[in-house]
């Protein structure tokens, strides 16, 4: 199956710092590791994950073997780099930044739960995975868990319709 | 420890040698590492902890000098007493 990985720019592992194969006209080479969720394997994201994990770059990723499907990702024996996302650049970051943040805002507005919106602004130098995250938690407070999930869910659609991922 | 979807700052303090251990559940491991990706602080206190750790295990207790070490002893009796 096709999945995406966030890296860090010097195309290393966010948690692991490994430093992986990149494409160079063709895809990357293949990396095996035994799968143990969170421990060990080749970890992507399903589109429905990307907001959990929203990072600097963004590839695409073909993993082979058997795949484990964990809440917030998935984990395979072997995987191999096929493109980067090029849309996913700082441009494209801060604008799904300023989105997380008119949703935070409009949620607790609806809400009435304004004292929320004080630290809506604030956390924008951060980044997306924070906004992210602050959308979510302020939908969680409104409506519980199913508004948290419902708000995870609507920021994946927003960024799978505007990077063209299907 | 967290609640559903989400562990705080202090949860990451506390949790922060389970996963250096590599032994919270796949699901703490998940959240603790969402928390790493969108908190800077938690990021930076976890890579001091790494660092801490991997200079703790390349020094011989031969290596640290006397006084230091006074110090240091002297700092874990005051440290007991409290």
């Amino acid at each position: 199956m096709n999945a995406y990985k966030f890296l860090r720019t010097d195309g290393t592992g966010v948690f692991t710092r490994f430093a992986w194969p990149l494409p160079d006209r063709g895809p990357g080479e293949w990396v095996e590791a035994e799968p143990d969720p969170c421990r060990a394997g080749i970890h992507a994201c399903r589109l429905g994950d990307l907001p959990y994990w929203a990072g600097r770059v963004l590839y695409e990723i073909e993993l082979d073997g058997h795949v484990v499907e964990h809440k917030t990702k998935v984990v395979a024996p072997r995987g191999r780099l096929l493109r980067r996302i090029d849309a996913w650049d700082d441009a494209f970051r801060s604008g799904y930044t300023r989105y997380c943040a008119d949703r935070a805002h409009e949620i607790a507005r609806e809400n009435g739960i304004e004292r929320w919106e004080e630290v809506i602004e604030p956390s924008i130098p951060e980044g997306p995975a924070l906004l992210g995250f602050v959308a979510a938690r302020i939908a969680d407070a409104a409506g519980g868990a199913d508004a948290y999930h419902a708000e995870r869910a609507r920021q994946a659609d927003w960024l799978a319709e505007r990077l063209g991922l299907v | 420890m967290a609640d559903h979807e989400h562990i705080s700052c202090q949860e990451v303090v506390e949790l922060v040698n389970d996963y250096l251990d590599q032994t919270l559940e796949p699901d703490e491991t998940s959240l603790f590492e969402q928390h790493i990706n969108f908190c800077d602080g938690c990021d930076w206190y976890l890579n001091q902890m790494r660092t801490t750790i991997s200079t703790m295990g390349r020094i011989t207790e031969d290596e640290v000098p006397p006084e230091t070490r006074d110090k240091l002893l002297s700092a874990f009796r005051e440290w007991k007493r409290t």
